[in-house]
């Protein structure tokens, strides 16, 4: 493959957005591995974390299909070694994909509600990137620096080292209620979808997305019914009015349980 | 992965002082201050980003103009008596959470500073840190000194209101130097440079507490101060030590008063104050259920704001 792009999805993301966004692509346009990176150095080792009762293992894959100019990557965050890792992925879809230009994938926590649209901001690591993007949903007038105590996220260095190398990249910022964060947010994998859909002329049909958004907002309809303190506080989002420390995490941790319950009928 | 220099200095014979954050960031407040003191000039710093995950992002515009690392600066001061290399790291290049260096990336930080500690011919390198203690905040912190060669031992015993391992009881001249600030000494040494590093005694109660505590960063300051033979202000860092006491004391005094009592005798431990005929001398069962009680008021009040 020689000039293709680069699209990565990390494993742990808010609304998980990464992973659901390449499992998409992976699934509808038939994209297979071709691809690992070994996660010793990478990841800690010692022994593995059960969630959900299963067992979990960091996985990073690249995948390719003979079909599309695109090289995907789902991977694990890695816990140390962050620059020659990102360097090593680089390197790889240089090497085997002549990449041209990378996107990164990631959710944004924001104070909204499931009922407005999801804005998707395009943040590029050049001026050429920038041209390249023009006439997309661009946030041209954002200014931003990480506030003391936090630390940028993985995507922001991933940029910034393709732009070291001289690839163009940009981020894919997409808005994720605060309350679907730790849940899938279908709406958000949507509107990144039908980013990459229109930028590279997949034809990936996005309907079964539309089925998954109505059947989760159809449960947080169900859930404000069944509590008047979700119903309130969400209500309260919806008209711009702010919520309390406690208020926050109380909501999100009670949409979470709830959904989490669903899980197998939103997908 | 290496150094960035931005200007060559010309300097004989320098000695170095190096630290890295630690337990009440006793050791950088110290020589951060010392720096500050005599206007040290930046001349180079350690590459961060093999070693470091970002500290900022800049977007300008919409878009990712560039991304900052915790910084590891070197400075220089040429002064009539001694000139000195100071090297003042952000954050210590710790791995998959862990809060100190260790392993490959510590080795590999710890001998850049001593490849710039060679390259400058450096006589002698200073590090420095926290020891925690079972002392009261209350007390003149005193400074244990460690030196990477036992020629050096004879020199160290005469520096003022300086122990070393073997004068703190049961530890037998035994102990250990969490990261950084205490593999550079080994690496130092295995290179054949001598050095030595301070360590500014710090409360047991304070050290789990995210405090600052400039009291003993004033110890260190005013033995590094006698060992290069240079007058240095003291009046910076005395006043930034009499608000964190005047802090610590408002902390100390919202402690309940049984953990109080305990943590009172630590005032009659050991060197600084004669122990009155109450409450009587502390005795070890005393010193272990002082400690338990800290860990258990700590261990509550987290609790109680999780």
């Amino acid at each position: 493959m020689k000039g293709s792009s680069l699209i990565i999805g990390w494993t742990e993301d808010t609304g998980r957005l990464g992973a659901q966004s390449i499992d998409s692509l992976e699934r509808n346009l038939g994209f297979r591995t071709f691809a690992e990176i070994e996660p010793v150095g990478f990841f800690p080792l010692g022994g593995i974390t059960v969630e959900d009762d299963v067992a979990q293992f960091p996985v990073t894959r690249f995948l390719w299909s003979p079909d599309s100019k695109l090289l995907l990557l789902c991977s694990a965050s890695p816990k140390s070694e962050w620059y020659r890792f990102l360097n090593l992925l680089l390197d790889i879809a240089v090497r085997y994909g002549g990449i041209r230009e990378v996107f990164t994938i990631g959710g944004m926590p924001a104070i909204v509600a499931h009922t407005v649209p999801r804005e998707v901001y395009l943040i590029p690591n050049s001026e050429g990137m920038e041209e390249s993007l023009q006439g997309n949903t661009l946030s041209d007038d954002l200014n931003y620096e990480t506030p003391e105590g936090q630390r940028p996220t993985l995507n922001s260095f991933l940029l910034w080292v393709a732009k070291r190398r001289g690839i163009n990249g940009a981020g894919l910022w997409a808005s994720i209620p605060f309350y679907l964060g730790s849940v899938e947010d279908a709406a958000a994998c949507k509107r990144t979808l039908e980013f990459f859909n229109k930028r590279y002329g997949l034809g990936m049909d996005v309907g079964e997305l539309d089925e998954r958004i109505s059947r989760q907002n159809g449960l947080l309809s169900e859930l404000r019914k069944d509590s008047t303190k979700a119903d309130t506080c969400i209500q309260r989002v919806e008209s711009n009015l702010s919520l309390s420390d406690e208020e926050f995490e109380e909501l999100a941790v009670e949409v979470a349980e709830y959904l989490k319950g669903f899980d197998d009928d939103i997908r | 992965m290496g150094i960035k220099y931005f200007s060559e200095p010309s300097l004989r014979k320098p000695t170095m002082i190096a630290s890295w954050p630690g337990i009440g960031n006793i050791g950088v407040l110290a020589v951060d201050t010392f720096r500050q003191m005599v206007m040290a000039e930046a001349f180079a710093e350690i590459e961060p980003w093999d070693f470091f995950y970002p500290k900022q992002v800049i977007i300008r515009h919409g878009r990712l103009e560039d991304i900052t690392f915790p910084s590891n600066t070197f400075y220089f001061k040429k002064t009539a008596k001694k000139d000195l290399i100071f090297f003042v790291g952000e954050e210590q290049p710790s791995e998959l959470g862990r809060e100190y260096a260790e392993g490959r990336k510590a080795y590999q930080v710890a001998e850049l500073v001593v490849e710039v500690a060679r390259k400058y011919d450096c006589e002698r390198i200073y590090t420095s840190g926290a020891a925690v203690a079972p002392v009261h905040h209350t007390a003149r912190p005193r400074v244990w000194a460690v030196p990477n060669m036992a020629s050096l031992l004879d020199e160290v015993k005469r520096y003022p209101n300086t122990i070393r391992m073997s004068d703190v009881e049961e530890r037998g001249g035994e102990g250990s130097i969490t990261g950084l600030n205490g593999l550079l000494l080994g690496v130092a040494r295995k290179h054949g440079l001598e050095a030595v590093c301070f360590m500014g005694e710090i409360p047991v109660y304070l050290q789990g507490l995210s405090l600052s505590y400039p009291k003993a960063s004033k110890s260190v300051l005013e033995v590094i101060g006698k060992v290069l033979g240079l007058s240095l202000m003291m009046e910076p860092i005395s006043r930034l030590a009499a608000r964190s006491e005047r802090e610590i004391e408002s902390l100390y005094n919202a402690f309940p008063p049984e953990i109080r009592d305990q943590l009172d005798k630590l005032k009659y431990l050991g060197h600084t104050t004669p122990a009155p005929s109450e409450p009587g001398p502390i005795t070890e069962d005393d010193k272990k259920q002082i400690l338990e009680e800290i860990d258990k008021f700590f261990k509550n009040k987290d609790d109680k704001e999780d």
